[in-house]
C-alpha cells in the first residue's frame, strides 16, 4: 500500500501543474460547501441565539399572521388578563399597547408609534437586546418621559433627537430620557421606529384601555406548547370567537426559523454542488489525459506482470489521493473564508455577533464528498488504463 | 519449454490484412540461448509479443511449460508474465518517475511481495549489472547501457525462467551492446531460456541457436 501511494504520488508529482489546478478545482468546490454551510449554521445560531433567551415567553396577539402580515382583530380586555392569571404553569403575565400617535420636535410633526408596558418587561424585552446608545431606561414613575427607536431619533426630523430634548406626543409634552441603539434583525423593526413610553403614559397619550399584547412567561419551557394553545382557547372563548387570539411561543418561531435555514442550506449546498462537478469533470479530464501520457507506462507495467486490477487500483488511487488533498485543502480554505464571510458580515451588519460555526461533521462530510467525487470520476479513466492491451500500449510512443 | 504451433497473426489495417505471422511452428527448450534474425517486419517482434504472452495470435498455440496460453485469460497472461517471463525492450521502458531500483522492485510490486524483500532483492540485482552505485539514481540520470542494464535487473526481479530481449541493444553503442550480453551469456548458463530479437549479426553469433525470418515465416 505504502509502495501503491508512493507510485501515484509520483505520478502527481511528475505533472506538477496540471496536478495543482485540479486539487485547486476541487478545494474550490469544497471550500464553497464548508464555507456557505459554516455561515449559515452561524446564522443560524446569531437568530436563534437571541431567540431562545426568551424561550419562556408566550406572546399574545389579538389578530392572526396570514404569511408575512399581521391583521389586527381586535383588542384584549382586562377580563382576558385575568383569566389568564387563573392559567397554572404561568409565572407572571405583563401587558402593552400601542398605537399610531403624532410626535412633534421642534414645531415639526411626523407620524410614529407607540408602545407602553410595564417598564421592568419592556427593559428585559429591548433594553437587554438592542442597548441604549444614549440616556437611561424608563422607571416606573417617568410618566412624563419617553425612550426613542434609532429612526426616530435620526431620521424623523431635519435635526437629531437627544437626550433631554423635548417632544410633543399626541400634543402632550415628554422628555427625551434615552435613545436605543440601531436594533438588528428581530429588533429592527419592533425599536426603531417607536417610542416608548410606562403603560399609564401610553394610556393617557393614546387615549385608550386598550390591551393590544399580552406577555405571559412559563415556568417550564417543555409546557409552553400547551400553555400557549390554553391561553388562545381562554381568551378566543371570551370574545367568542374560533381565531381570535394568536400565541405565539418561541418554541414554535425556532421551528419555523429552523425551517427556513433548512431550505436556505439545502440552496447553499446545491450551489457548491454545482461547483463539485465542475471539479469533478475537471479530475476526470485530468486523468484522462494522464492515461493517455502514460499509455506507454501502462503497457510496461502490465508487461512486466501488473493485471488489470493492479492498473485499476493505482489510478484510483492517484485520482482519490488528487481529491483527498483538494478536500483536505478545500477545508482549510473553506474554514479561511467562513472566517472572512463571519468577519465581513459582522462588520457590515453592525451589533450582530456573526460567528460563523465550523462543525466537524462538515469537515468530515467535505473531505468524504471530495474523496467519491475523486474516485467516480477517477473510474472511468482508471478503467480505461487498465482495459488497454499490453502491446499496443508499449508500442505507444 | 516453449512450443509454436501453427502460430498465425494477422493484423487489419482497415480493410488490409497484413500476415505478421504465417504458421510458425518453433521449439525452444529449457536453458537456450536463442537469437532471431531478420528484416524489418519479418514478425520477429510479432513473434516475440506472442511467445511473452503480450499478445493473442489470430490462430495457433503457444505452450509454455505445458500450459496452452490460448485457454489464459488476460489475468492468467498477467500471471505467466510476471512469474516465468523477463522482457527487456530496445527502448529499455523504465518507469521514469522512479529510481532504479523501484523500477527494479517494480515486477515484485505487483507480484506481491514485500517492501523490504522487494528492496533487498531489488539493490542485489542491481549490484549484480554493476550498478550498485546508482541505485537512486532516476533513468534520466543514466546513459542508454546503464539503463539497459536496469531493465535487465528488472527483468530479473520475480526470477523468471526465460529472458525475452527485443533488440536488447539496438539503443547502445557497441561496448554496452557487448556487456548486455555478457550478462544475458551469464544468465543462460545459470540455466535461463534466453530468447533475443535482433538484426545484428554479431550480436547473434553470441546465441546458441540462431532462427532466421522473413515474411512471417521461419526459415529452416
Amino acid at each position: 500500500m505504502r509502495d501503491a501511494v508512493l507510485l501515484a504520488y509520483r505520478s502527481i508529482r511528475e505533472r506538477k501543474a496540471r496536478s495543482i489546478l485540479t486539487v485547486l478545482g476541487i478545494a474550490v468546490g469544497i471550500a464553497a460547501i464548508v464555507s456557505l454551510m459554516s455561515v449559515g449554521y452561524g446564522m443560524e445560531e446569531a437568530i436563534t441565539g437571541e431567540l431562545t433567551a426568551f424561550a419562556d415567553i408566550i406572546s399574545v396577539y389579538p389578530g392572526k399572521i396570514a404569511g408575512a402580515t399581521y391583521l389586527e382583530l381586535g383588542s384584549f380586555t382586562d377580563r382576558d388578563v385575568s383569566d389568564l392569571q387563573r392559567i397554572g404553569g404561568i409565572k407572571d403575565i405583563t401587558t402593552m399597547t400601542y398605537d399610531a400617535a403624532e410626535v412633534e420636535f421642534r414645531n415639526k410633526r411626523a407620524p410614529t408609534f407607540v408602545l407602553g408596558g410595564e417598564t421592568k418587561e419592556l427593559e428585559s424585552l429591548y433594553v437587554e437586546a438592542v442597548g441604549l446608545k444614549e440616556g437611561r431606561w424608563l422607571r416606573e414613575n417617568d410618566y412624563k418621559g419617553c425612550v426613542i427607536g434609532d429612526r426616530v431619533a435620526n431620521d424623523f426630523f431635519d435635526d437629531v433627537i437627544h437626550v433631554n430634548d423635548k417632544l410633543l406626543i399626541n400634543d402632550k409634552k415628554f422628555i427625551v430620557l434615552g435613545v436605543f441603539e440601531k436594533g438588528t434583525m428581530m429588533y429592527a423593526n419592533d425599536v426603531d421606529p417607536n417610542i416608548f413610553l410606562t403603560l399609564r403614559a401610553a394610556k393617557d397619550v393614546l387615549q385608550t384601555d386598550e390591551i393590544k399584547y399580552i406577555m405571559a412567561r412559563v415556568y417550564d419551557i417543555d409546557e409552553a406548547e400547551e400553555i400557549a394553545e390554553e391561553i388562545k382557547e381562554t381568551i378566543n372563548d371570551n370574545h367568542g370567537l374560533d381565531e381570535f387570539a394568536n400565541a405565539m411561543t418561541m418554541g414554535s418561531m425556532l421551528e419555523q426559523i429552523g425551517g427556513i435555514f433548512s431550505i436556505i442550506r439545502a440552496v447553499l449546498v446545491g450551489i457548491a454542488a454545482i461547483a463539485l462537478v465542475v471539479a469533478s469533470i475537471g479530475i476526470m479530464n485530468t486523468m484522462l489525459m494522464s492515461v493517455m501520457e502514460r499509455t506507454h507506462e501502462i503497457g510496461v507495467m502490465k508487461a512486466i506482470g501488473a493485471k488489470n486490477r493492479d492498473v485499476l487500483s493505482l489510478f484510483l488511487l492517484e485520482s482519490s489521493m488528487v481529491s483527498l488533498i483538494g478536500g483536505a485543502a478545500g477545508c482549510l480554505l473553506g474554514l479561511s473564508v467562513a472566517k472572512l464571510m463571519s468577519f465581513l458580515g459582522s462588520m457590515l451588519m453592525t451589533g450582530m455577533e456573526l460567528e460563523a460555526i465550523v462543525k466537524p461533521e462538515v469537515l468530515f462530510g467535505g473531505i468524504a464528498v471530495a474523496l467519491i467525487v475523486g474516485i467516480l470520476s477517477g473510474f472511468y479513466p482508471a478503467r480505461k488504463a487498465s482495459k488497454m492491451s499490453p502491446v499496443e500500449a508499449v508500442r505507444y510512443g | 519449454m516453449i512450443r509454436t504451433e501453427h502460430l498465425t497473426k494477422i493484423y487489419r489495417m482497415g480493410a488490409v490484412e497484413v500476415h505478421a505471422l504465417r504458421d510458425v511452428s518453433l521449439e525452444i527448450r529449457d536453458g537456450e540461448f536463442i537469437a532471431i534474425i531478420g528484416p524489418s517486419g519479418s514478425g520477429k517482434s510479432t513473434l516475440l509479443n506472442l511467445i511473452g504472452c503480450l499478445d493473442t495470435p489470430t490462430s495457433g498455440d503457444v505452450f509454455i511449460d505445458g500450459i496452452d496460453t490460448a485457454s489464459l485469460s488476460e489475468n492468467g497472461l498477467a500471471e505467466i508474465r510476471r512469474k516465468k517471463i523477463g522482457f527487456i525492450f530496445q527502448q529499455f521502458n523504465l518507469v521514469h518517475t522512479l529510481s532504479a531500483l523501484e523500477n527494479v522492485a517494480l515486477p515484485m510490486f505487483f507480484a506481491g511481495v514485500g517492501r523490504e524483500k522487494r528492496l533487498k532483492r531489488g539493490e542485489e540485482l542491481l549490484v549484480r549489472v554493476g550498478l550498485g552505485e546508482r541505485i537512486h539514481h532516476k533513468p534520466s540520470e543514466l546513459s542508454g547501457g546503464q539503463q539497459q542494464r536496469v531493465a535487465i535487473a528488472r527483468a530479473l526481479s520475480n526470477d523468471p525462467g526465460i529472458i525475452i530481449g527485443d533488440e536488447p541493444t539496438g539503443n547502445v553503442d557497441t561496448d554496452a551492446g557487448n556487456a548486455i550480453m555478457d550478462i544475458l551469456g551469464g544468465l543462460n548458463r545459470e540455466g535461463r531460456t534466453i530468447i533475443v530479437v535482433t538484426h545484428d549479426a554479431e550480436i547473434a553469433a553470441r546465441a546458441g541457436r540462431i532462427k532466421r525470418m522473413r515474411d512471417g515465416m521461419v526459415l529452416e
